[in-house]
């Protein structure tokens, strides 16, 4: 494929991730752009743990492991410590995951996002709380299977419009990005880091242990997952200014799901309903675009 | 990198956790239990050239503008490039993965862009550094197969004679093959290409039995390959009428400067290439040619393309008709008497029968009547040591034939008559000639030579011209293995065509070859199957930081040490260039 993205590398290999996990790449592609002068600040998740132990770490920058709810506040205390330094170079990159941005973490979030912080939000999306054995989130999608909505009862409740909450903050800059295409990924990165104010970035990353999926395969779910609808790649400006960054090819929704055991119990009936809503949800964004 | 820690007092503790080093040192190839390996494949283009030529390689080579790092390529296979870019029959585009996702890749166009392009820069071949041989060996013909062999005979370093009955080089490429298909300047360019490596000639020699025996004690070995020049005659009443002409001697007078009287009403009878280039040649001399053929359009041997263009250009062809009686007036044949068939159920060969349509005898008006029903090789030339089966020589794999020291390839040994199988055949003589005056077999290198499973061997392998590393499994990569995702749709690139009218009223070339430009985007399009490309996917989609990249031309290597064994890179890659293997532990 011939990428764009920069190859300095900011991971040490040696990481404590599965194998194939997805967040490791969302977490190198954006360090890539970012480059040495980034400060990380990790809620408690999967990263806190990838990371690696006392008194080693993974990442080559500077990063501050933090309390699960707090990441926006973190590093909203951050970029003030460092403007009060004269320090306009330094980008502070949030990296939580779903469960710390879509529930725990939102208040402090939501709270920044209105101030306008000036950092970078990833939200890097496993689709549910993952360190801790599979749980639900807000960001958990309609029908699939963790721990805490168990076959006989799996989610019956869509996935949160994360991004779309976070545009109505009327903050510079969101987007949802995937680390299928880290060419894509980057240049958002690269436009976020050249925007002042708080810029949202919600990056899909793919858990083979916590989807029930093989660890190969977790690129080709994400870029089914681009191609099927069920995770558009789309930007917001300034609130209002939807923009559809790629055309997808329409792959139907049962290609995706078939991949991943976390939606092996489905009946033909269940996948007709998501392939639905996929429909009507990208529909509405189609609106918002065309708007 | 990769150091560990350890504070021997508490003192040492830092006040607050914080980390010194990275995670390097932690061994996460332990968690291994698939390992991923980088190995190339063999492309099925590769797999089915029955010349050996390494097709994806020279496609590659084009996609970076490499144009005369490409012809060498293609040269170390087959010394003919010009003339199989224009006249292959290029079973490497049937096989052709794009062929199931698109169109197959307009391969011939390419080849004949790389090799008319080395013409028109003057290109030479780099010297290969080998010691001379002091053993002496004789071809016997010059079609592609004597070509091949003497031209791959000399690069390992042999004394070699090429022995040619006719006064100049080439074969049926020369005779057969006219001028429209094949330029005969672009022929003897390739020919002088081979000559100038150091090859002796002597044309206007016909060997015979005689000859060998007395002549050519001197060689350490023989190599037959005179083809098929015998026109079978045609088994009706009047076939032998001196106004019958042979296809095949009608294409060689013409090349010659001969000239052969025609009337309008040329009838050819016979629906193999020399029927087809007999037509198609005597309409550019002014006549109105039409073919008769015996069997349906799906049993015509020539090549489908050139029948087309044959129609195209307004020559008709009869299906299902066979002449029965030649009328003549004198000397002067007038008419042609034909019967139609139809078919019945297939025989022991598979072939439909044919059956006489009673009653269905008719006259057609003729002035000339050519007769191109096929080609047999003049077996009277051999040594009775040389054994037959079916009028052909009889050889093992090694194409070595009964009698000892001699080998025969091409048109003489094979049904599979093509001027690629010629080549692919010259080619392994030379190597089993190599072998046989080494004391070695043929057999013993089969495995490292042998491209894929396919009909090709590689001399660049043999030569160890390679790279032994990057040596392809025999494994051949097959569509489903190619990640579709990486590449769009996009239509072949066609060649251009001169105009019906200023073909039939020259001898000039059909097929214009493809612009630079064209070549390029065409080559793009090729898939490298099986073999890295350097796209770097396996590295990008790396989450364990364990693909290492090398400068220049190196393949990537894994880190063991860190590979978790996850099976991205071998997912993603989008040619199927690695593999997995199940860990020992
Ligand atoms: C009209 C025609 C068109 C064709 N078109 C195509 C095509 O488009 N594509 C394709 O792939 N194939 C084509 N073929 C088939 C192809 O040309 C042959 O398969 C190929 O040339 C065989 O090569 P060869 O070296 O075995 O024999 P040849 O090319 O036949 O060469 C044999 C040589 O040996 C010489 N010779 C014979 N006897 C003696 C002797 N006793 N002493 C010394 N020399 C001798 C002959 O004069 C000749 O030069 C065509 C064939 C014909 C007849
Ligand atoms: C206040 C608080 N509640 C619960 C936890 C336990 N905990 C640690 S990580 C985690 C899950 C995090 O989920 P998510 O943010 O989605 O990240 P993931 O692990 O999936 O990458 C939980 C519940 C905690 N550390 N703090
Ligand atoms: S796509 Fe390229 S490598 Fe693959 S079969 Fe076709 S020509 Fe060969
Ligand atoms: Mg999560």
């Amino acid at each position: 494929m011939s990428s764009t993205m920069p190859m300095q590398e900011y991971i040490s290999p040696g990481h404590m991730a599965c194998p194939g996990c997805g967040a490791v790449l969302a977490m190198r592609y954006i360090l890539n752009v970012l480059g040495e002068k980034t400060v990380v600040v990790i809620p408690a998740s999967c990263w806190s743990v990838i990371d690696g132990v006392f008194p080693y770490s993974a990442v080559r920058v500077p990063l501050f492991h933090t309390a699960f709810e707090t990441a926006a506040s973190v590093a909203s205390g951050i970029k003030a410590g460092l403007d009060i330094q004269g320090d306009t170079e330094t980008t502070v990159l949030a990296f939580a995951g779903d469960g710390a941005t879509f529930d725990i973490g939102f208040q402090a979030l939501s709270g920044a996002a209105e101030r306008n912080e000036d950092f970078i939000y990833v939200c890097y999306d496993n689709e549910a709380y993952m360190n801790t054995g599979v749980q639900r989130s807000s960001a958990t999608p309609y029908g699939a299977w963790t721990t805490t909505t168990p076959v006989r009862h799996p989610k019956d409740r869509p996935k949160k419009r994360i991004l779309e909450i976070m545009a109505a903050h009327e903050i510079p800059y969101a987007a949802t990005a995937s680390i299928a295409y880290p060419d894509d990924l980057s240049a958002k990165v690269k436009k976020a880091k050249g925007i002042y104010g708080t810029k949202f970035l919600h990056i899909f990353s793919p858990c083979p242990t916590g989807w029930k999926s093989k660890s190969s395969q977790i690129i080709k779910i994400a870029r089914l997952a681009v191609h099927t609808k069920v995770f558009p790649l789309y930007e917001v400006e300034n609130g209002f200014t939807f923009h559809i960054n790629m055309e997808p090819k329409n792959i139907p929704v049962r290609e995706y799901l078939k991949l991943q055991g976390r939606f092996a119990h489905l009946s033909e009936e269940d996948i007709a309903d998501i392939q639905r809503q996929v429909d009507e949800e990208w529909e509405h964004l189609l609106k918002r675009a065309l708007y | 990198m990769g150091k560990q820690i350890t504070f021997d007092k508490k003192e040492d503790l830092p006040l607050v956790t914080s980390s010194f080093e990275s995670m390097a040192w932690n061994k996460t190839g332990d968690w291994r239990y698939l390992k991923p390996i980088f190995q190339d494949k063999t492309p099925p283009c590769n797999n089915s050239c029955p010349a050996g030529e390494d097709v994806q390689g020279y496609l590659y080579l084009a996609q970076k503008k490499k144009y005369k790092e490409a012809w060498n390529l293609i040269k170390e296979e087959n010394p003919l490039p010009a003339v199989c870019g224009r006249a292959c029959m290029h079973p490497c585009e049937d096989s052709c993965n794009r062929g199931e996702f698109d169109e197959p890749i307009n391969i011939s166009a390419i080849e004949r862009f790389l090799a008319d392009n080395a013409i028109k820069q003057g290109y030479i071949l780099p010297p290969i550094k080998r010691k001379k041989k002091k053993e002496k060996i004789a071809i016997i013909g010059s079609g592609p197969a004597g070509l091949s062999c003497a031209y791959q005979l000399k690069r390992i370093g042999y004394q070699v004679t090429i022995f040619e009955a006719l006064p100049a080089l080439g074969g049926m490429l020369r005779i057969g093959i006219p001028d429209y298909r094949l330029p005969k300047d672009i022929l003897e360019h390739e020919i002088d290409t081979i000559l100038e490596l150091g090859i002796q000639i002597q044309t206007k020699a016909r060997i015979d039995k005689e000859t060998i025996a007395k002549d050519m004690k001197d060689f350490h070995a023989i190599f037959i390959a005179t083809g098929c020049h015998k026109s079978i005659r045609l088994g009706i009443a009047g076939g032998d009428s001196r106004s019958v002409i042979s296809g095949l001697d009608f294409l060689k007078d013409i090349h010659f400067g001969k000239k052969v009287p025609l009337g309008k009403k040329v009838a050819v009878i016979g629906g193999g290439n020399t029927a087809i280039d007999t037509a198609r040649l005597a309409l550019r001399l002014g006549a109105k040619p039409f073919i008769l053929y015996r069997r349906t359009p799906a049993e015509m041997p020539a090549i489908k393309s050139e029948v087309i263009q044959a129609e195209n250009e307004g020559i008709e062809i009869s299906y299902l008709t066979a002449p029965t009686r030649i009328i003549s007036k004198g000397n002067r044949v007038t008419a042609l008497e034909c019967v139609k068939n139809r078919t019945g159920p297939p025989d022991s060969s598979g072939n439909k029968t044919l059956i006489e349509i009673k009653d269905s005898h008719f006259p057609i008006e003729v002035d000339n009547i050519i007769s191109a029903i096929g080609e047999i090789p003049d077996i009277s030339i051999l040594p009775e040591e040389v054994d037959l089966e079916n009028r052909l020589i009889v050889t093992d794999e090694s194409l070595k034939t009964t009698m000892n020291g001699v080998f025969a390839g091409g048109d003489v040994k094979s049904p599979l008559r093509s001027i690629a199988h010629a080549i692919g055949s010259g080619k392994r003589a030379a190597i089993a000639i190599d072998r046989y005056l080494k004391a070695k077999t043929l057999e013993d290198v089969m495995d490292t030579i042998r491209i894929g499973d396919g009909p090709g061997l590689s001399m660049r392998s043999y030569l160890q011209r390679d790279d032994p590393s990057r040596r392809k499994t025999k494994q051949v990569v097959r569509y489903k293995d190619i990640n579709i995702d990486y590449f769009e749709q996009k239509p072949r690139h066609a060649v251009k065509t001169l105009s019906i009218e200023e073909r039939v009223s020259s001898k000039k070339e059909v097929h214009l070859g493809f612009p630079c430009e064209t070549a390029l985007q065409e080559a793009g399009r090729c898939f490298n199957c099986g073999v890295c490309n350097h796209c770097d996917n396996c590295y990008i989609f790396c989450s364990d930081l364990a693909v290492i990249k090398h400068k220049g031309k190196t393949r990537n290597t894994i880190d063991y040490d860190h590979c978790k064994g996850c099976g991205v890179c071998i997912e993603e890659c989008p040619r199927d260039a690695m593999y997995m293997e199940r860990e020992e532990k």
